[in-house]
């Protein structure tokens, strides 16, 4: 739906720091907010995103990806990097 | 027209309604699962697993009348589970998940507290979803026991729990804005009468064609009575889909409409901005709406360009704007208060302070709707007061809550002593058609004149979508105290170099257009006013983080915000 906002080799596992930049840049188009600045150690709550715009970068990231994160994986997330823990864990579709 | 499809009324309980189903092997409710596949329950097998289900709670000490807290993240389970209460007589409570980002601390204060106020006596959830409401529970006295639904294993006897009209169904805690949240008594004669009331009266249903599709959550009236109760009621099958998967990819609600030939969909006012803004045209193809007749909106307030955007977006799919049926309703009142007829799409009418409301059409035969000033006398055409109603589907009011019920709850001067439901919305009339302007207590009343602040944030939201390098965004305007006078607050989002240009902007819009002096315009971070859990910002909380000083600002102070919360910049 949203435009991909990085291309990555077709099959290619992005590094720890991409999937960084990969949430930025997707944070700072959906919510419409500059999110340059978030660090893996950000406290999500503090974003100051709405549970909606959360799910809505998560959907964005799920499909630039192309992996499906279960919902159960997303309860309990504190930090960025809780939530990077998460999507680096899911294989490719 | 059948004259089966006329009948004029539905079974006098649920448990009747879903007994009645039982021979239909064919038709149900099909659950999508967050992965993508799908399951259908037949009417038989969830009339079975309902009766299996009820077994066991009476097994486990359940008696008539007793409650039964309910944190069932899935549709299927959800469903089942609920039915099942039904079946034995008690009393479910359902809880939402915790599916958000909040902290946990806050999401545990919600469940203990309704899991105590209702004083339910066991909790029901799944093993997944254990571990994050048990720390929740230690502090409930009255709960004896958790139990999972994979704990509840093969047939344990049946139970023959008799159900009358009167006697309690569920109760549904619903989160005001202003207090913590309350459980309203439905009893089955409420679910009863207003199943009739929206699915025969206002949808003219048809067993034969009619398919439902929702992603709207199941521990809301919305998605509960909506689309469970009253199709089951009408015999009606339904398709579900899970809300987060909606979310992340808005696509999947219109997939499944297109798939399964949906004719039926309900959403909130938000939903339909959010496919607008994020479909693109390759995600249309291949997409043919043209089956749905009515595409339903309500639970929050309705803007009529999102229901334009959206029909813009879907024309190429087929869809058809006449399938919109705006509509008004709430917990207390079971669920629907006013439909717009079929077919009429999206009507409007232009108020005094030239702020675009939405038609929500009228009351259910049967049912009484009324627009009253302060002491409860009946207001002429076009005259705002505050919405009440009464009739059939209003309940009873809280559970265990007597005060707050005569409040709510409560005749009017000369119409007899069958009491009226006071809605707290402000609305007027035109035509005999209800349109809804906002909450009564939040109008700002400055030297004596009422102003509603929609009408506020609407015009300065239009002024700032209109002015060179802004754009229309969420504004909550609100009154406070300043020595004993009530004066203007108009909250904006925006960013720190658009904040001046957004003060201006705003102060002067609230001049020309209301002839009032802002004591403040705020201009808070992108997304950082509070919403409530579908999106809507919240106005009395706003309001409260302003007095408290807890409102941010945009500038220096936000940049070094998230500085600071990074431990690894150094």
């Amino acid at each position: 739906m949203q435009a991909a906002t990085m291309k990555l080799e077709e099959g290619a596992r992005p590094t720890r720091e991409q999937l960084l930049t990969m949430f930025r840049t997707t944070a700072t188009e959906v919510v419409e907010k500059d999110f340059h600045h978030v660090l893996e150690s950000t406290v999500i709550s503090e974003l100051a995103i709405d549970s909606l715009g959360m799910l809505e970068i998560i959907g964005s990231l799920e499909r630039q990806l192309r992996i499906q994160i279960p919902d159960e994986s997303l309860t309990g997330l504190n930090t960025i990097r809780d939530l990077l823990d998460v999507v680096e864990k899911r294989p490719a579709q | 027209m059948s004259q089966a499809r006329r009948a004029a009324h539905v079974a006098p309980t649920l448990v009747d309604a879903v007994r009645a189903l039982g021979d239909d092997r064919e038709r149900g409710f099909v659950f999508v699962r967050s992965n993508g596949t799908e399951r259908l329950v037949s009417f038989h097998d969830i009339a079975t697993e309902a009766e299996r289900r009820a077994g066991h709670l009476a097994a486990r000490g359940l008696r008539k009348g007793d409650r039964v807290a309910m944190v069932l993240p899935e549709g299927e389970e959800f469903v089942l589970s609920f039915l099942g209460a039904l079946f034995a007589g008690v009393v479910p409570v359902p809880i939402y998940p915790q599916l958000t980002f909040k902290n946990i601390e806050a999401y545990h204060d919600t469940v203990a507290h309704i899991a105590r106020a209702s004083g339910a006596s066991l909790l029901l959830t799944t093993a997944a979803t254990r571990p994050f409401v048990e720390p929740a529970l230690a502090r409930v006295d009255t709960l004896r026991s958790i139990t999972t639904v994979d704990e509840l294993t093969g047939n344990v006897g049946h139970v023959d729990a008799q159900v009358a009209p009167t006697d309690l169904a569920f109760l549904q805690f619903t989160s005001g804005s202003t207090s913590r949240p309350k459980g309203v008594m439905v009893t089955h004669g409420n679910l009863a009468a207003n199943a009739e009331a929206f699915m025969l009266h206002g949808l003219d249903r048809d067993p034969a064609v009619d398919k439902g599709v929702s992603w709207l959550p199941l521990f809301h009236d919305m998605g509960l009575i909506g689309f469970v109760v009253g199709p089951l009621f009408t015999n009606i099958p339904c398709v579900f889909l899970p809300t987060a998967s909606f979310v992340r990819a808005p696509r999947l609600w219109l997939e499944k409409i297109h798939e399964h030939r949906g004719t039926i969909t309900y959403a909130p006012n938000f939903a339909y901005a959010l496919v607008a803004k994020r479909l693109k045209d390759r995600d249309i193809e291949g997409l043919d709406l043209s089956c749905l007749r009515v595409a339903g909106c309500g639970a929050e307030p309705i803007q009529a360009r999102a229901l334009r955007d959206f029909a813009a977006r879907l024309a190429p799919a087929g869809f058809d704007a006449r399938a919109f049926l705006p509509s008004y309703g709430m917990a207390e009142a079971t669920l629907a208060i006013t439909f717009a007829p079929l077919r009429d799409g999206l009507k409007t009418d232009v108020n005094d302070a030239g702020h675009e409301l939405v038609d929500c059409g009228r009351a259910f035969p049967g049912h009484e709707l009324a627009i009253v000033d302060d002491r409860g006398c009946r207001l002429a055409e076009r005259q705002v007061g505050q919405i009440v109603t009464r009739g059939p589907s209003i309940t009873g009011g809280y559970f265990e809550e007597p005060e707050l019920t005569a409040q709510t709850y409560r005749t009017l001067p000369g119409e007899g002593p069958e009491p009226w439901l006071h809605t707290g919305d402000l609305g007027y009339l035109a035509g005999g058609r209800l349109f809804i302007c906002g909450r009564v207590k939040d109008i700002v009343i400055v030297r004596g004149r009422n102003y509603y602040p929609s009408d506020i944030e609407w015009a300065v939201s239009e002024h700032l979508g209109r002015t060179a390098g802004l754009r229309r965004g969420s504004v909550v305007a609100f009154g406070v105290d300043v020595d004993g006078e009530e004066q203007l607050v108009v909250c904006c989002e925006g960013t720190s170099t658009e904040a001046p240009a957004i003060r201006e902007a705003a102060a002067t819009c609230v001049a020309a257009q209301f002839g009032l002096t802002v004591l403040e315009v705020v201009v808070a971070p992108l997304a950082s006013l509070p919403r409530t859990s579908s999106g809507k910002p919240q106005r009395r909380k706003t309001r409260e983080m302003f007095a408290d000083g807890t409102l941010r600002r945009v500038g220096p102070y936000a940049t070094r915000f998230l500085h600071t919360t990074g431990k690894e910049r150094d």
